[in-house]
């Protein structure tokens, strides 16, 4: 196991974030430096000023009300998944620190009842929505228009989300054992504590990141790149 | 002169609006052989000036366009 | 097929890349959401018209010749080649689009994929299979200007046919249709058709303004056919015609995408300034009954009607208002189709469709949602400033009896206007 969690959870984790870094500024660089196009490809009615303008992109990014209308099923769980995602991303923010005046607020119980609540909540939110989008695209027109990019990054999802669900709601490890771990990550002197290498748990903390890296290296040459897309596009749309 | 002549296809395009009676002889072109030839009745007086354009810049011949009673009449002959 | 050939269409694609299409290509999700945005996949529910789809093509282009890791696994995009079988899918996907951008207005991420098929059009011109009807007619329009001698006394001889019956709507016997007028304040741009020119020359003369009628058709078929040097070459034989004069405004006729060349497109194009305003006619009679520069008879209508958002003037154009004020000022019964305004339908004759006959079935069965919309607001009259639009209608019209008329906005403010003319002709039908 250790080799493995080295593997996944050491060099995994510096390789898979460098590549998402570099490759994501890559990216939003290449975006940035192609001229624009000399028409304006906007649409009306549009916002007149410039703050208007951004309100409307921040909507029309964050919100999509014209998608939610057309087709609402749809919508409702590319919503969800993208806010339990967020959730579940500012969750793990529980590796870098505890959030102290949370539990200063809940008490320690209190903390870990929340947390258990909160990412159970998003945990299954996430993998209900990437069950709705593997299931949407076996059929029809879906099916036509989907490639082998589109079932491999919701393969790599589903894995992420459902070993992360593994250790939320079957494995014993609490957070500050992981915490351990994350932190030693930071300062370049991995290290994976006993709890989870003793642990058959430490099989999906290994599994989860696998699942992760992988997800990372691939986002900034997939059509993932519509986290940063998605802005200037919409912007585009009031131009 | 155009009435002496026999066509091979008569379209009637009166009422239609350019650029609509150009097209129309552009998309019945094809329906006549080589050297054949379509005599077509437009009412629209921008069918002057569109119909001869098309004829010349595809290549093909316009024989004849006048205008008579009111109506503006055509012969083209398909050259390729 | 060459490799040389496919060469020169990556060529094609490299030499139209610009941000927004960069984007468009990467980030779309393969959601599908465009799919009931869109009139013709909706009425036929055949793949090939499924917006993304008719993008993905492109894509599949992009992904091998633009991108490393479509270079290098292309099966993971389904990369391919331009070759003659994406070529011929391409072709389909392409020209049966009419530009609508309704699969924008709901794509999470506003993908405009009416631009990323202009690009398609330039890739299937330089591989010579543009649709040859819409290629001819733009060559007809340039052949018009280039040889303009030939030309210039048939086109005047037009006019005067419209001056004379100007002058008897008007009672006017010194009404005229000026042409080649220096220092009017207006140019306006009409079709070839005397429908245009005729309603626009009575308001005009009306609402005695200084006006002058452009030598030139507003229309575009170069913007259709896909091929930006031609729709520029055809807009700037009466924008050339506008600086020449030094007229204040180009107003260009109850047409769509006329209209959008005019006023989004031609500055791009031509990388300068208009030194004047450019406005849809409807713009401009909308501003003479509301100042009371010429009167319309409140209940000249009194039939229910109903008004068509052309894309090209509406959600492209931004013009949404004035052609509902003039129809409300002259007709007592309006009724607005739902949806309307930005989210209306496209009646599916856009795109120069109207021109193509192969695609004639499909173009009236692409309609059959407008046709519903229409039946649902029980109106008799349908007015729309837009030509294709009308003519689709009235295709529409014919085969689903839908019992209308199809109107220009223009022709109904005529019937409302308290002419001399008019009010002979109304007393004699009486």
């Amino acid at each position: 196991m250790e080799t493995f969690l080295n593997i996944s959870a050491v060099y995994g984790v510096y390789l898979s974030i460098s590549v998402f870094v570099i490759g994501m500024s890559w990216r939003t660089y290449q975006w940035a430096t192609t001229p624009k196009s000399p028409v304006r490809l906007g649409m009306f009615p549009k916002p007149k000023t410039g703050a208007g303008r951004v309100l409307k992109m921040l909507k029309d990014t964050l919100i999509a009300p014209q998608s939610a209308r057309i087709e609402p099923l749809m919508w409702a769980f590319a919503f969800a998944i993208h806010v339990a995602a967020l959730g579940a991303f500012i969750g793990h923010g529980r590796l870098l620190h505890e959030f102290t005046p949370l539990v200063t607020w809940l008490g320690e119980d209190g903390m870990n009842t929340f947390a258990a609540w909160s990412g159970g909540t998003a945990g299954i939110v996430m993998l209900a929505a990437v069950v709705f989008w593997i299931a949407r695209r076996t059929f029809g027109p879906f099916k036509q228009l989907s490639v082998p990019e589109d079932y491999l990054l919701l393969a790599l999802l589903f894995g992420v989300i459902i070993m992360g669900d593994h250790m939320r709601f079957v494995g014993t490890i609490h957070a500050a054992t992981y915490r351990e771990w994350f932190q030693s990550l930071l300062v370049f002197k991995p290290e994976i504590p006993a709890e989870i290498l003793g642990s058959s748990t430490g099989w999906s903390l290994g599994a989860h990141m696998l699942f992760t890296d992988l997800f990372l290296i691939y986002f900034p040459f997939s059509k993932l790149v519509h986290a940063v897309g998605a802005f200037s596009a919409n912007l585009v749309r009031s131009e | 002169m155009s009435e002496e002549m026999k066509a091979d296809l008569e379209l009637d395009l009166k009422g239609l609006l350019c650029p609509m009676p150009m097209v129309k002889v552009s998309q019945n072109i094809a329906s006549v052989a080589v050297g054949g030839t379509i005599r077509a009745v437009a009412t629209d007086p921008g069918s002057m000036a569109d119909i001869p354009a098309w004829a010349k810049s595809t290549g093909n011949e316009l024989i004849s366009a006048e205008k008579i009673d009111g109506e503006f009449v055509f012969m083209v002959k398909r050259l390729k | 097929m060459e490799t040389q050939q496919m060469t020169t269409l990556v060529g094609v694609l490299d030499q139209k890349m610009n941000r927004q299409l960069k984007q468009y290509l990467d980030i779309c999700a393969r959601c599908a959401i465009c799919k009931d945005a869109c009139h013709q996949y909706v009425a036929t529910q055949d793949f090939k018209y499924l917006p993304a789809r008719r993008a993905e093509l492109i894509r599949q282009i992009y992904k091998k010749y633009f991108t490393k890791t479509g270079e290098f696994v292309p099966a993971l995009y389904e990369a391919r080649d331009p070759d003659e079988n994406l070529l011929d899918e391409l072709y389909e996907s392409t020209y049966a689009c009419t530009g609508c951008r309704r699969c924008m207005y709901y794509c999470p991420f506003s993908i405009d994929t009416a631009w990323i098929l202009s690009v398609a059009k330039a890739i299937l011109i330089a591989a010579g299979k543009g649709n040859e009807m819409l290629g001819q007619l733009a060559d007809a329009a340039l052949f018009k200007s280039d040889n303009f001698e030939m030309f210039k006394d048939i086109i005047v001889d037009g006019f005067k046919d419209i001056e004379q019956q100007v002058k008897g709507l008007t009672g006017d016997p010194d009404a005229e249709i000026p042409v080649d007028k220096q220092g009017a304040d207006i140019l306006y741009v009409a079709l070839a058709g005397a429908h245009s020119i005729l309603p626009a020359a009575v308001i005009f003369h009306e609402a005695k303004v200084s006006w002058t009628l452009s030598y030139f058709e507003a229309a575009n078929y170069g913007y259709f056919f896909g091929d930006a040097v031609k729709a520029r070459k055809i807009a700037d034989r009466f924008m050339d015609e506008a600086k020449r004069l030094g007229v204040k405004e180009v107003v260009i006729t109850e047409c769509g995408h006329a209209y959008r060349v005019a006023e989004i497109f031609h500055e791009a194009w031509s990388g300068e300034k208009h030194p004047f305003k450019v406005r849809h006619i409807l713009e401009v009679i909308d501003e003479y009954i509301t100042d009371g520069r010429i009167k319309v008879r409140p209940d000249a209508i009194k039939e229910p009607v109903t008004y068509h958002d052309p894309c090209q003037i509406g959600r492209n154009g931004g013009i949404f208002e004035q052609p509902r004020n003039i129809v409300r000022a002259l007709a007592s019964d309006f009724r607005d189709m739902t949806p309307n305004r930005e989210q209306q339908w496209c009646c599916g004759g856009g795109g120069g469709l109207v021109a193509i006959s192969e695609m004639d079935e499909f173009r009236i069965k692409s309609g059959t949602i407008k046709a519903e919309q229409i039946k649902a607001t029980g109106a008799r009259i349908i007015a729309s400033p837009c030509e294709n639009c009308r003519l689709q209608m009235e295709g529409l019209n014919d085969s689903m009896e839908l019992g209308i008329e199809v109107k220009a906005i223009m022709d109904l403010v005529l019937e409302a206007m308290p002419l001399p003319g008019s009010f002979a002709k109304d007393a004699s039908t009486d």
